[in-house]
């Protein structure tokens, strides 16, 4: 018990943040150093937390970390997690600290050792460029600084601190350098031998002494392939120069603008409170400001119009798109290239920027007003910016400029997994379990101890998909945009987590429009509201949790509470032992509920033919392959569902490909989860060797939870008894105690055994290339998941996806009349009649030649390729948006279409 | 809905017109300048807006020969067309003085006196963006109205003969301020020369022999044409582009000389209107309206009186029909034909296009809409809302069919 109340003293603001600098609090923590989470050193002033830990998988990145064996980088990481702890508290520390976090974070998407990122960099741009200074040449150097005197140029380190990047030119000295290298190319070498921050002075020594002129190496840097997830999220200062110089020259920018009367003219910067990418006369946005207030204020005061949206503008011969974000008479103003965001996105944008803006800091007044938020603001742009700049899904897409038009279903809501039920009852439960925070067996002393949270509601996320939400609709769409758009989703799926957690004060939205007058009975307490974002593997939990009504009240600066992390942590840990996290991995590449045909060219008359051939030799290695995994199959099973399902889809060689990867993948799968499983029994009888109901509790679901209150009780008998240093232990395994094991696996297996190829669209063919299904309302949409396009790996589907993305943003725009319509029957601005009729719009499109040629149907034996998009809305039960593209021959009726999609949820 | 255009001369800020539709108020002296002054301000730092959007509507300034800057601001319409719609005002501007005048902005008292004449050409433009109303002579901009008939041949000869009389070239015969039929080298001028030519015939209703100086905003901006309407009949004007000589007077011998034989024809051929379509072609009952379009030359046929006996519509208003397919046109069926797609400034480093279509369609409780391409034809087709997508589509191509090999029909 004493370690919880240690837990609990610690959580109290007072000690946090204010003993930084007593050395009793150091020697106070170093005797419960056990306690102390290895994000505790992360945990900012303001009682935020940004801990990011990505796991090195060796065959996670093309560029594989090639000195993970190296034994410095072992002695390293020791000695950093050594310190971490020792020097938990204490000014000096923390100011190293924070150093290493950078330092640990540079780790880029690649790993966590810097080095190899600037040896893979190396390899990867070998662009270099020579320039050769003067001798004679001597700088006017203000600071007086020996390389700005020798070469003109000031130079700042790279995170890894080793590293030489070029941070500015002087005056004189930008007629030898420009164009030619530019700010944030890394300087390589003088005169021919490699430097860094170490031996420059030494470098620069030598170059006094040398009598000839030094010969300066730049490396290229070509901006985005080294920005790196891991850092920017991590960051606690403005964004490095060449981040920031990045983002000038790409035109991204944003901008708020206070316009009432009073604080326009008190302000330095008339009336601007806010801008990024700074310095101000460098940001176009910032320079021509005028135009949009004046349109801003003209149009709905002179022009009887609504506030203006975007503004579409041309500079530089970029354009780009403005959009206006207006809060009484401040306006933001936010700008992104048209070529890296379109006009549909860019609006859909605008509204989750502020979204985000308000939910983290309550309203955009306060948001931009807030005292010394300049650089959490600034690191938040550039990630949004980062975000919509840089496409690292490694598919097709990644060519730039082709990036906007991928976009749709990211835009208008968060991407949900229909998951098979009992799957999702196990996922449910889970949450289900954190959110009821039954912390019973934890303390005897219930009465005294007051709850600090109460938990409101939890989403899960795998690899950027939501498998469940247990929030209301708008706060999901609010958290859903901030994990989005700060890159969080994108990286759980494109690494593998350690370990991650963060933790935010929030402005929930029932809070921020609630009436401060209004005494209704039901209304929210006045609390304080808390998001808790834990990830592990591809899993993220966005935690929402509630300080103040019948918990504790929160005071002043809050910062994580260790033990409600844990509780997190040990919600993914138990999905883990489920196994769910492998399970999630085959059933996000088994392309069913429903399936797509991702091989289009088989629908024509010479795919047909192709499709034959391969049919037969198909079945060979089948045959073959089935012969060798039979037999195992039926020993642990009896029975060969899968075996048949095998066989009877063989007429279609793609899922017959598909269940086959299902084999390999159950193989592996149930030899791996039954090593799990003798583990997690072994710990089983570690701890509950009195309690028989545990082995019986196996049956029947309702016994179980009976037999599972009955554990719990037991234990927390116990644990009152006990010494306390059962209580580590208590925590880790507790879940795996408390839900039967064995009995989930086998449910699972059952469902993966069961995975029924089911079909939306009629005919004998499947001709359903991809769809989706939005609810706009809930901010939630169906669709096949993000790598389908990269698991089918087909130019004819490539081709085929995108365009029914362009079309959808057409179609979706033309249904929001109707959408609008039957929300608002009197709209302040009368709409057109005929296009609020309009309740489905379908195009037919045709694949050109150059694209069937590539897939091998030459134009002899081809008829043309048409496909068709359809987006239809239905206003019952709740109003949703359908989309669906699908091959010519079959006629499709779309609300058969929705029904049946309907019976797979 | 409502539709706001203003002309202002780019460097002194003078307003030069304001034009305005539907519901709204008159727009001040002091707006007109903020609104100037924002595109004045946004290019001194090099930037030009191309298009702000507002809800249901947009904002649009657009410059010509920076000499002049016009304005429109559009909401609840089919705003979408709205760019379109300056360029054509920015002809109809160029039709009336020509383009000289228009660089040189000498004398803009004299010019807003010029631009005058112009202003019901204007208004006939601005109904177009209009989705609620009966369009009297736009119904889309890009297009000129026609009517299909049989006498169309025949009558070409006509108008051949009459426009060498008078020394012109380009002549053709307008009924109802619709287009049936042309002169052989008609096809010279650009499409919006020609529907500006039938825009002025109509604005000058009533005249029975009548010359105007036109500047063709194409094929000469600089030099000026002379255009003569001349009424034959009630609702029927024949028009002819020609030099200086000959006289009014001669013209009105030689149209009496040209066009006496012809009455009967063409009182045959006003009774194709309002079905615009040679009475042997026929119609499936579901149809309940069509908009068939000629690509190539800009033309456009509008019918709404498919059946040939005088059965009345069954629930939706004759205007309403054309409001739909108009709707359908501008919003969707545009998008079949790549050509008709006018946007001055696409992004290059963004491929907006959407790729080949070839049908579209649109369906609701009350009606469905349904187009479909062949080579050089573009048919949207009206039908009940009983009829299944499958049988549309059938019955779209089966129409476009008989279009492509009807003999009555000349283009």
């Amino acid at each position: 018990m004493n370690k919880f109340k240690n837990k609990v003293h610690y959580e109290s603001p007072c000690d946090s943040d204010n003993d930084w600098t007593d050395s009793t609090g150091d020697s106070k923590y170093s005797d419960s150093e056990s306690s102390v989470p290895e994000w505790d050193s992360d945990v900012g002033e303001d009682g935020e937390l940004i801990f990011i830990k990505v796991k090195n998988n060796a065959n996670d990145e093309v560029n594989a970390p090639l000195l993970e064996n190296c034994e410095t980088f072992k002695l390293r990481s020791d000695f950093k997690r050594a310190s971490t702890r020792r020097s938990t508290k204490g000014r000096i520390f923390k100011a190293l600290k924070s150093r290493k976090a950078k330092y640990d974070s540079t780790s880029g998407k690649i790993n966590e050792y810097e080095s190899t990122v600037s040896k893979n960099s190396l390899e990867d741009n070998n662009k270099f460029v020579i320039i050769q200074v003067s001798k004679n040449m001597i700088f006017n150097s203000e600071k007086n600084c020996q390389i700005e005197k020798l070469f003109g140029m000031s130079l700042e380190t790279h995170m890894d601190g080793k590293t030489l990047i070029v941070a500015n030119f002087l005056t004189e000295a930008k007629a030898i350098y420009i164009p030619r290298v530019k700010v944030g190319y890394y300087l390589l070498k003088i005169n021919g031998i490699e430097v860094n921050s170490y031996n420059i002075n030494n470098m620069l020594q030598r170059v006094i002494e040398d009598i000839e002129s030094p010969k300066l190496t730049f490396q290229v840097v070509t901006g985005g392939f080294n920005i790196d997830l891991v850092k920017l999220l991590t960051l606690k200062n403005s964004p490095e120069n060449s981040l920031t110089q990045l983002l000038k020259d790409s035109m991204c920018s944003v901008l708020y603008i206070c316009c009432n009367d009073v604080e326009y003219q008190s302000n330095d910067d008339k009336g601007v409170l806010y801008c990024y990418p700074r310095p101000y006369n460098q940001n176009f946005l910032y320079n021509t400001r005028g135009a949009y207030v004046t349109l801003n204020h003209l149009a709905p005061k002179s022009l009887g119009t609504s506030e203006p949206v975007v503004s579409t503008v041309l500079y530089n011969n970029t354009l780009i798109n403005v959009t206006y974000a207006s809060h009484f008479t401040d306006l933001l103003l936010l700008a992104v290239p048209n070529k890296n965001l379109d006009l549909f996105c860019a609006k859909k944008l605008i509204g989750y920027v502020v979204k985000i803006l308000e939910f983290l800091y309550g309203s955009l007044k306060s948001c931009f007003t807030k005292p010394n938020n300049v650089d959490k603001l600034d690191g938040l742009f550039s990630r949004i910016f980062v975000h919509l700049l840089f496409d690292n899904y490694k598919n097709a897409s990644k060519e730039e400029g082709k990036v906007n038009t991928m976009l749709f279903e990211e835009f208008v809501a968060c991407h949900a997994v229909t998951l098979p039920l009992e799957v999702k009852i196990q996922v449910d439960d889970a949450i289900t379990e954190l959110e009821a925070a039954d912390y019973r067996e934890w303390t005897d002393d219930v009465e005294n101890f007051q709850r600090l949270y109460t938990v409101i509601g939890a989403c899960l996320y795998y690899s950027g998909h939501l498998l469940s939400s247990h929030l209301r609709d708008e706060d999901l769409v609010e958290i859903n945009a901030y994990l989005k758009f700060n890159s969080i989703l994108r990286l759980s799926a494109e690494k593998e987590l350690d370990k991650l957690v963060m933790w935010k004060e929030v402005f929930i939205k029932e809070h921020r429009s609630q009436n401060k007058n209004d005494r209704n009975e039901n209304r929210i307490p006045d609390g304080r509201w808390f998001l808790l974002i834990v990830g592990k593997g591809h899993f993220i939990l966005a935690t929402l949790m509630e300080a103040g009504g019948c918990t504790e009240d929160a005071i002043g600066v809050t910062s994580p509470s260790p033990f409600y992390v844990e509780e997190c942590e040990s919600c993914l840990e138990l999905l883990y032992e489920v196994g769910l996290h492998k399970y999630l991995a085959s059933w996000f590449s088994s392309n069913t509920l429903p399936q797509v045909e991702t091989t289009p060219e088989y629908l024509t008359k010479y795919g047909r033919k192709m499709k034959d051939t391969l049919k037969s030799d198909n079945l060979r290695t089948t045959t073959l392959k089935l012969s060798k995994s039979q037999p195992d199959l039926k020993r642990r099973h009896n029975s060969s569902d899968q075996i048949n399902s095998g066989i009877s889809s063989a007429d279609n060689p793609i899922n017959n490909y598909h269940s086959m990867s299902h084999h390999s993948l159950y193989h592996q799968w149930y030899n791996s989860s039954q090593k799990n499983y003798r583990h997690s029994s072994n710990l089983d009888i570690s701890y509950s060797e009195d309690s028989n109901s545990l082995k019986s509790n196996s049956e029947i679901s309702e016994e179980r939870v009976t037999g599972r209150r009955a554990d719990r009780e037991q234990k927390a008998r116990r644990d009152s008894s006990g010494s306390d240093s059962d209580w580590d232990r208590q925590d880790g395994s507790r879940t795996s105690g408390n839900i039967d094991m064995t009995d989930i696996r086998k449910s699972l297996l059952n469902e993966l055994n069961n995975v029924a190829v089911h079909r939306i669209t009629a005919g004998e063919e499947n001709v359903l290339f991809h769809f989706v299904q939005l609810e706009s309302e809930k901010g939630v949409l169906i669709a096949p998941m993000k790598t389908i396009e990269m698991q089918a790996n087909n130019v004819l589907y490539s081709y085929i996806i995108a365009s029914f993305k362009k079309a959808c943003k057409k179609i979706h725009d033309l249904l929001q009349y109707s959408m609008k319509f039957k929300k608002n029957h009197a709209p302040s601005n009368p709409l057109n009649k005929i296009l609020v009729a309009v309740r489905e719009y379908g195009s037919l499109f045709e694949v050109p030649h150059e694209v069937l040629n590539q897939c091998g149907i030459t134009k002899k034996n081809c008829e043309p390729f048409l496909f068709w998009v359809v987006g239809r809305v239905f206003s019952e039960p709740e109003p949703r948006e359908l989309y669906i593209c699908y091959h010519e021959s079959v006629p499709q009726d779309l609300t058969e279409v929705a029904l049946l999609l309907s019976y797979l949820e | 809905m409502s539709a706001i255009v203003i002309a202002v001369a780019t460097e002194s800020g003078v307003p030069i017109f304001s034009r305005k539709r539907g519901n709204n108020e008159n727009i001040q002296f002091s707006t007109i300048a903020s609104l100037h002054g924002i595109n004045m301000f946004s290019k001194c730092h090099n930037l030009s807006v191309i298009n702000s959007q507002v809800e249901n509507g947009s904002i649009l300034w657009k410059e010509y020969y920076k000499s002049v800057t016009l304005i429109g601001i559009v909401t609840g319409g089919l705003e979408c067309d709205l760019e379109l719609l300056l360029a054509c005002i920015h002809d109809v501007m160029v039709f009336c003085v020509g383009k000289k005048e228009l660089e040189n902005l000498k004398n803009i008292d004299q010019l807003k006196r010029d631009l005058r004449q112009c202003y019901p050409i204007l208004d006939y433009l601005l109904e177009s963006l209009d989705p609620n109303s009966v369009p009297s002579m736009t119904l889309v901009l890009d297009l000129t109205q026609s009517i299909l008939c049989s006498q169309a041949q025949h009558l070409q000869q006509v108008l051949d003969t009459y426009a060498e009389r008078v020394t012109g070239r380009w002549a053709c015969l307008s009924i109802h301020g619709h287009l049936v039929a042309t002169s052989s080298d008609f096809y010279e001028l650009d499409p919006r020369e020609s529907r500006l030519l039938l825009l002025l015939a109509a604005a000058q209703d009533g005249a029975p022999l009548r010359d105007t100086l036109v500047y063709l905003p194409y094929m000469s901006p600089d030099v000026a044409f002379r255009a003569v309407t001349c009424k034959l009949l009630a609702d029927v004007y024949v028009l002819v582009v020609c030099g200086a000589t000959p006289a009014l007077s001669q013209i009105d011998e030689i149209v009496l000389q040209c066009w006496e034989g012809y009455a009967q024809i063409i009182k045959e051929a006003k009774l194709v209107h309002p079905r615009n379509f040679p009475g042997s072609i026929t119609f499936e009952p579901c149809v309940l309206g069509i908009f068939l379009i000629n690509i190539n030359r800009r033309r456009c046929v509008f019918s709404r009186h498919l059946q040939l006996s005088n059965q009345k519509g069954r629930g939706m208003s004759g205007s309403h029909r054309m409001d739909i397919l108009r709707t359908f046109y501008v919003t969707s069926a545009r998008d079949l034909a790549p050509e008709l797609n006018f946007r001055e400034i696409l992004d290059k480093d963004s491929d907006e296009s959407l790729g080949k279509i070839t049908e579209t369609y649109w369906s609701s409780e009350y009606h469905k809409c349904h187009a479909q391409r062949s080579t050089n034809l573009l048919c949207c087709v009206l039908y009940a809302p009983t009829i299944p997508t499958h049988t549309m589509r059938l019955l779209t191509s089966q129409m476009l069919q008989e279009f492509l090999t009807n003999k009555d029909i000349h283009w």
